[in-house]
């Protein structure tokens, strides 16, 4: 299986800083929480602290697979 | 002793009969009175001595995932009914009581899974309980915001464990939580191990988002005192441990350090006294250091604590009855 989160595409879900919150769709960016800001994010986006760690997990790969059968 | 007086007692098989209450099946491990049953029916006379003793303050001491494997409502309803007048635990049990106070779930699962699936699924398992990361996450959340409310009320003071446990009990809904039951019922928590738990990472985001000094001190030696003051006050002491580790020898160090030694004591455990670990450690061991009273009424049942601790609750809640109200303690 393709692990869609080892692609270095900025998401916050391959970013360093990721747990999850609302599986897949949110994850929680812990540096965000610790400057005060708001840590819940879209698994989808990324901001200027991202940092590549492939997570091995399926947040993005589920993520995407959802929003396919969305639209 | 006489050749007779070790044959004074037969052994009274077990009738087992259709609608057995809990009490009635443990008498009949009384009648056996042989290995693990003749222990867990010992277990309920002791801890019935404990509750009925109005003059004895009782420990429980609580390590293992118990919480998160469902003792959590057995251990608050305990502390409600004043069963329990001081609970000493890990950090991570209090954890699991907080992440469904704050909303999480445990869930049934299984221990013969891939461990690397749950990996990237982002689910935690404790044996065959399965917790998802999200849970923690949204604890965690809740509870460092609740330490940066604390901290900014308590400007600069040092609290200990139970200050602590009170101060995140006081801001709690959930009634069946361990944390709120206690709190509402004045019952002090204490958590020598505090930071070997996720508290120790929630401690750690709180204080660097407080970088001006406003972070929580917490002191984990404040606690000793508060314990040995318990003691001090107490004319007898009772200790009901489910594991061992650091909760048990809190509380039996600290009978050692009032100089009084513990009168109660039933330890649940699977544990084994040869590898030298204190969990294992045999009661008799426990003597020696002068922890625990020679006279004392006391048994170690070897059993997994999530089977013997509820029938043992079980019998004692029935016997004590209904009207049973226990005198408050500290």
């Amino acid at each position: 299986m393709k692990n869609v989160a080892n692609t270095r595409k900025r998401f916050c879900g391959n970013c360093r800083y990721h747990n999850t919150y609302d599986y897949p769709d949110q994850v929680f960016c812990f540096v965000k929480f610790q400057k005060l800001g708001n840590p819940v994010v879209s698994t989808l986006d990324h901001c200027e602290q991202w940092e590549f760690k492939p997570q091995e997990c399926f947040c993005l790969e589920d993520t995407m697979k959802k929003n396919k059968k969305k639209t | 002793m006489k050749r007779e007086d070790f044959l004074g007692t037969p052994v009274v098989h077990m009738e087992i009969q259709p609608k057995m209450t809990v009490n009635q099946l443990i008498q009949q491990f009384d009648n056996s009175g042989s290995f693990g049953a003749g222990r867990l029916a010992s277990a309920c006379d002791i801890f019935e001595h404990m509750a009925r003793d109005k003059e004895c303050t009782v420990f429980l001491a609580v390590a293992g995932a118990v919480v998160p494997a469902g003792l959590r409502t057995t251990i608050s309803d305990l502390i409600r009914e004043g069963l329990i007048d001081a609970l000493v635990s890990t950090g991570a049990n209090m954890v699991h009581d907080l992440i469904e106070a704050l909303g999480g779930h445990h869930y049934k699962g299984h221990w013969f899974v891939d461990d690397y699936l749950l990996y990237k699924y982002h689910i935690y398992r404790i044996y065959d309980i399965f917790v998802p990361e999200e849970d923690f996450v949204k604890a965690d959340e809740a509870l460092i915001e609740m330490f940066d409310e604390i901290a900014a009320e308590k400007e600069g003071s040092t609290l200990s464990t139970n200050e602590l446990m009170r101060e995140v009990g006081m801001r709690l809904k959930d009634s069946k939580s361990i944390v709120r039951s206690a709190y509402e019922s004045n019952v002090p928590i204490f958590l020598p191990a505090m930071r070997d738990s996720e508290f120790a990472y929630i401690h750690r985001v709180h204080t660097v988002r407080n970088k001006e000094g406003r972070g929580l001190a917490i002191n984990a030696f404040q606690e000793v005192p508060e314990i040995i003051k318990i003691m001090e006050q107490s004319e007898r002491l009772g200790m009901v441990v489910l594991g061992g580790g650091v909760p048990r020898n809190s509380v039996q160090h600290a009978a050692l350090m009032t100089g009084k030694g513990l009168d109660y004591v039933v330890i649940i455990t699977t544990d084994r006294p040869e590898p030298g670990g204190l969990s294992g450690s045999t009661i008799e061991e426990t003597i020696s250091w002068g922890k625990v009273k020679r006279k004392a009424d006391k048994t170690m049942v070897i059993s997994d604590s999530l089977i013997a601790f509820p029938l043992m609750v079980a019998a004692v809640v029935e016997r004590l009855g209904k009207d049973f109200h226990r005198k408050g303690k500290p």
